[in-house]
């Protein structure tokens, strides 16, 4: 089986780390999620007061969470693919699709996360706030980008690796 | 171009990039802001990150992580465990009792989760080698397996139900509630499905547990306590209308860290596998959610569901009709798509023409979710049926396949008696909600 280059495994590996942190800040983000809703909870039922503006916080918790999610999803080959194709074609034809879909994945991943930095850059000119408390958006549009940078750069990586596989197994095909 | 001829080729395009096994998500994300492009340039780049971003901000969808959470707390907890064990000692020793403990604990614990892989890999865990060592009949025991998972998407919390929701702006407790009765109901045909087979073929399940002594299956039951508690807790909290969906996701959470932590299993090796496995999950949906909705949004430009509207219309056909052409095209297409993927595929074009026929969107929501269980264990992709392989590499998977078809058809039974009797759907949240 041939190997992978030295330069893309350590590129793989340096995404693995970035990967690591934002699942680190996606699992700190899940715990904050349910404690603040375990909080609005007790303040809503049993001492009758709600806490205003908490929701705020939820679905801006819930942001970096679902960026971690996807960053690191993607690095545990998670996203979900047809593998249909290979009832009707071997690895010839395969790695010739797996290519055209990196390629086309590279395009709207990348496309995505420049969508994000520039809608999120707008801010509150744009009323990119949240209704209640009026936290800005505009981190969160960069943490989602950064993710959908991070899905851009492990899916251009992983289209090198298979090129350098080309004759053999490719370690990331894509599976159900 | 036309928008009917623009959505023609995105449809077309769509399925070319999922056949070169291009992520669902993704898939649609490119169709999205292509066609979009084709049609209002400058809306492209906007709706895309307008879409991802609402999406990750929806506060109704933080419902998905914490129920994710809890159903992953419950497996390190041995919460799942407790309930496999608790069906076990109650039911085990009849025949065929333990591929039936089997669904029970599905069941069980497709209350505390909304993933149907989750169930089945949990479930098939414990409960495999159980049967294996009473000489099942390898179909039944991986058949059960597969098909109880699949009760994860149907039997509240339900991640098949909160993202039907989300596409078609319906009510997430409604639908909660439409599809607790239709849950314990399918749940009932794949017991009565395992009794026939071995009724049939009493090879299938040749030898069974003893009965255990009534003090011991009290005290499984105890045990079990702790997640039968919980999803009363919760489930019940959004029957009674304590608390709104959302609130009972995190108190489930809550309530299953604090087991967690009270029988001493919160280690930073089990927290660090939960976070990890619910980020995974997480990561997964909201992928295809963020394609979905730009998907949506594409669809909606090319105005083809008016065209689809009136077509329907124009030809006179029932409500009936039309749900059950759907349905049937669901379940050819759950032959080689995955089960989410056909639901946010296809949600976009229906919606419309079912709301124009006056159909019951929550009633359908309960049709469709039982379809794409369907899907989940149709061949050749059902991804359940893999899972299954997975904890049983021994078992080819022509025999799983093979074990699954009974309890296909008992699928198939559950959709006819909704169709008919849409009451077993709509009873609950229209008592709940008026």
């Amino acid at each position: 089986m041939s190997q992978t280059p030295a330069a893309l495994a350590r590129a793989e590996r340096g995404l693995g780390v970035i990967a690591g942190l934002l699942a680190a800040a996606g699992g700190l983000a899940l715990f904050v999620l349910a404690i603040v809703t375990v909080v609005s909870v007790f303040w809503r039922y049993v001492l009758r007061d709600p806490i205003f503006g908490i929701e705020d916080v939820s679905t801006m918790a819930m942001t970096v969470l679902v960026a971690g999610a996807v960053a690191y999803g993607a690095t545990q080959g998670s996203h979900v693919s047809v593998n249909v194709i290979k009832m009707f074609a071997g690895r010839p034809t395969t790695r010739l699709t797996d290519v055209l879909a990196r390629i086309l994945g590279i395009g709207i991943c990348a496309f995505a996360t420049y969508g994000l930095f520039t809608k999120g850059s707008c801010g509150l000119p744009c009323g990119a706030i949240t209704s209640n408390l009026g936290i800005s958006h505009v981190p969160f549009y960069y943490v989602l980008g950064t993710a959908m940078g991070f899905y851009t750069a492990l899916l251009f990586v992983h289209l090198l690796i298979g090129l350098a596989h080309w004759a053999g197994e490719d370690p990331n095909e894509a599976i159900d | 171009m036309d928008g009917t001829t623009i959505a023609i080729l995105g449809f077309a395009a769509l399925f070319v990039l999922l056949f070169i096994r291009m992520p669902v998500g993704t898939s649609m994300l490119l169709v999205g802001a292509v066609g979009i492009y084709m049609i209002r340039p400058q809306a492209s780049l906007p709706v895309v990150a307008g879409e991802i971003f609402g999406e990750a901000s929806n506060y109704p969808l933080t419902i998905l992580p914490l129920f994710i959470l809890m159903g992953n707390l419950a497996g390190v907890s041995g919460m799942s465990r407790d309930l496999y064990d608790a069906a076990h000692s109650w039911i085990g020793h009849l025949r065929g009792g333990l591929a039936s403990a089997t669904i029970v604990g599905c069941a069980g614990f497709s209350a505390l989760s909304g993933s149907s892989l989750a169930a089945a890999l949990t479930m098939g865990r414990v409960s495999l080698p159980e049967m294996q060592r009473f000489k099942y009949d390898n179909g039944l025991s991986t058949g059960a397996i597969a098909a109880g998972g699949t009760l994860g998407i149907l039997i509240p919390p339900s991640a098949g139900f909160v993202v039907y929701a989300i596409l078609t702006e319906e009510s997430i407790g409604r639908l909660f509630m439409a599809g607790v009765l239709p849950g314990l109901m399918l749940t009932g045909l794949f017991i009565l499905t395992i009794w026939l087979l071995v009724l049939r073929d009493p090879s299938k399940a040749p030898s069974s547990v003893d009965a255990e002594p009534l003090g011991d299956r009290l005290a499984k039951l105890g045990r079990a306590s702790w997640i039968v508690g919980i999803i009363v807790l919760t489930i019940g909290g959004i029957y009674t209308g304590v608390f709104s969906a959302v609130e009972a996701a995190g108190i489930g959470a809550a309530l299953a860290f604090v087991v967690t932590v009270i029988r001493g299993k919160a280690s930073w090796a089990n927290l660090k596998e939960v976070t990890l496995s619910t980020l995974k999950s997480t990561g997964t949906v909201f992928l295809i959610l963020f394609g979905a909705f730009v998907f949506k949004t594409f669809v909606g430009f090319t105005g083809v569901t008016v065209s689809l509207t009136n077509w329907v219309d124009a030809q006179g056909f029932t409500a009936m009709q039309v749900v059950i052409a759907i349905l049937v095209a669901f379940i050819v297409l759950g032959t080689f798509l995955e089960g989410f993927a056909i639901l946010v595929l296809t949600i976009p074009l229906v919606q419309p023409i079912l709301m124009a026929l006056g159909v019951d969107l929550i009633w359908f929501g309960v049709l469709m979710v039982i379809v794409l269980e369907m899907a989940l264990i149709s061949p050749p992709v059902g991804i359940n049926v893999f899972v299954v392989k997975g904890i049983a590499p021994n078992v080819p998977l022509n025999t799983i396949f093979r074990g699954i078809w009974p309890f296909w058809f008992a699928m198939l039974a559950a959709v006819i008696l909704v169709l008919t009797f849409p009451n077993i759907a709509l009873l609950l949240p229209n008592t709940m909600f008026g």
